[in-house]
């Protein structure tokens, strides 16, 4: 009987994760492991679902008890697999993924994950084979098109990424991923007016997708060139791992205060003050700049109302 | 009873008192460091953080080692060893720079919990008058001691 409760919290869960209701699952799922603490499947659609909020500790906790509760089941796996790639822990991710594969042949996701995975590991020939088998096993699959419309823009070939983008939505209209997939294809194409009715039908499903907020932030960052300078620096910082970015930070900061030291030991005032003027205006800039497009987004994002005829 | 996720912050009675992470960094280069690791510690614990152990660990090696490099700078400096000047200039920035790195990589842990804490609705309070108010009495703070250590050791990351 309690088996059969926490099967309906988890079904229920996995339907509100479709929805990205990310709170109403956690909910759930939690209360599916009030009933049992040991259940792996829960454990696993948990760390899933805390993915989906951007609780990544949460989920590397949940994801490792899963698979501690039962190492043999595949879909505990795919979600070690999936909390692992937003780790950036590739190697390990690829592994738990293989295992998911090898388990379970016949699921395309598991396939369309490998291929996010082997393509961060710039293995393209082996992401592309990974995403055709899982358009094999499920022609027509949103996530295998999404990605090869992705990988496509990557490769600058902006016709073949259109293609792949229209095939996903065509497969699935209300797609999030779909749509901020052909967003950006428009924005590398110069179709701003395009890329932004993508972006506002993704925020309008979920306000809170990072991917659309980020979408809608790029096509600001373009017409507004102090703020998009900001936005590229954000980007070129946090693509790096946090010891990454602090390294990068903290080793921009150095450089700077020694050539100032430097600047003062051999009199070079003018440079001295120029080097401790611009350090300053780069603070307060990076500082200021966040703020000021946080308030652009969320004017922006309270008026953001899904246009019928789009 | 529910099941508590690893990552979730326990209510404290100082949850009122909590702010974001980015307002002790911001402190540290402000204020100065007597400022930012007490703030970081009290912030830890006013959040309930999970990960209050590894934060107040943090703040008592940043302090420790502050403490320790500041000595051995001094000590070089006795010795003759770091000549006054550019040498010795060259010797704070390196003081400086593990204070800066060590705020930044707190913050940075901090600020996943913090996170959490506002996914479930928990109060943030504006620290922009608290960081006022330490900018301005940071002078009487630098002069309780004249004793060089004592400066490093409170002084900021910039």
């Amino acid at each position: 009987m309690e088996d059969r409760q926490i099967e309906v919290l988890i079904e229920q869960a996995n339907v509100q994760r479709g929805l990205a209701n990310w709170r109403g699952a956690i909910d759930l799922l939690q209360r599916a492991l009030s009933l049992d603490p040991d259940h792996a499947q829960a454990h696993a659609t948990l760390a899933l679902a805390l993915l989906g909020a951007r609780r990544l500790p949460g989920a590397g906790i949940e994801a490792r008890m899963a698979l501690a509760l039962d190492g043999n089941d595949s879909y505990c796996h795919y979600a070690a697999a999936h909390v692992m790639y937003a780790e950036r822990k590739l190697d390990d991710a690829w592994s738990h993924c293989l295992v998911a594969i090898e388990t379970d042949s016949h699921d395309a996701d598991t396939h369309v994950l490998g291929a996010a995975i082997r393509d961060l590991r710039g293995e393209t020939t082996e992401a592309r084979e990974l995403l055709e088998t899982a358009l094999e096993l499920e022609p027509g699959h949103t996530g295998a098109l999404t990605k090869l419309a992705r990988m496509e823009l990557e490769a600058r070939n902006h016709e073949a990424a259109a293609g792949y983008a229209e095939q996903a939505l065509r497969s699935s209209p209300s797609d999030n991923d779909a749509h901020i997939a052909a967003g950006l294809i428009d924005l590398a194409r110069g179709d701003h007016a395009s890329a932004e009715g993508h972006a506002r039908f993704a925020l309008g499903q979920d306000s809170t997708d990072h991917d659309a907020i980020h979408l809608w932030a790029a096509i600001k960052a373009h017409r507004s060139p102090v703020l998009g300078l900001w936005w590229r620096f954000h980007m070129f910082v946090s693509m790096r791992t946090e010891a990454g970015e602090l390294g990068l930070l903290i080793g921009s900061f150095v450089v700077v205060e020694i050539l100032t030291i430097l600047a003062g030991h051999f009199d070079l005032d003018r440079v001295k003050s120029i080097l401790d003027w611009g350090w300053l205006g780069f603070c307060a800039y990076t500082w200021f700049a966040p703020e000021l497009f946080k308030r652009m987004l969320a004017n922006d994002l309270g008026t953001v109302v899904l246009d019928p005829e789009f | 009873m529910s099941y508590t996720i690893a990552d979730e912050p326990h209510e404290t009675s100082l949850g009122a008192y909590v702010v974001n992470p980015s307002a002790p960094l911001l402190a540290s280069m402000m204020c100065g460091a007597w400022m930012t690791w007490p703030w970081f510690a009290f912030n830890a614990i006013a959040m309930g953080s999970p990960t209050k152990k590894k934060e107040l660990t943090l703040c008592a090696i940043a302090l420790g080692g502050t403490v320790l490099l500041g000595w051995l700078a001094l000590a070089l400096v006795d010795a003759g060893w770091i000549p006054l000047g550019t040498p010795f200039k060259l010797a704070m920035l390196g003081i400086s720079t593990w204070k800066l790195a060590l705020a930044y990589y707190i913050s940075t842990v901090q600020s996943r919990t913090f996170h959490v804490y506002e996914y479930y609705g928990g109060t943030v309070r504006a620290a922009g008058a608290i960081i006022g108010t330490g900018f301005w009495i940071k002078g009487i703070v630098f002069a309780l001691s004249d004793d060089p250590l004592w400066i490093i050791i409170v002084s900021g990351g910039l």
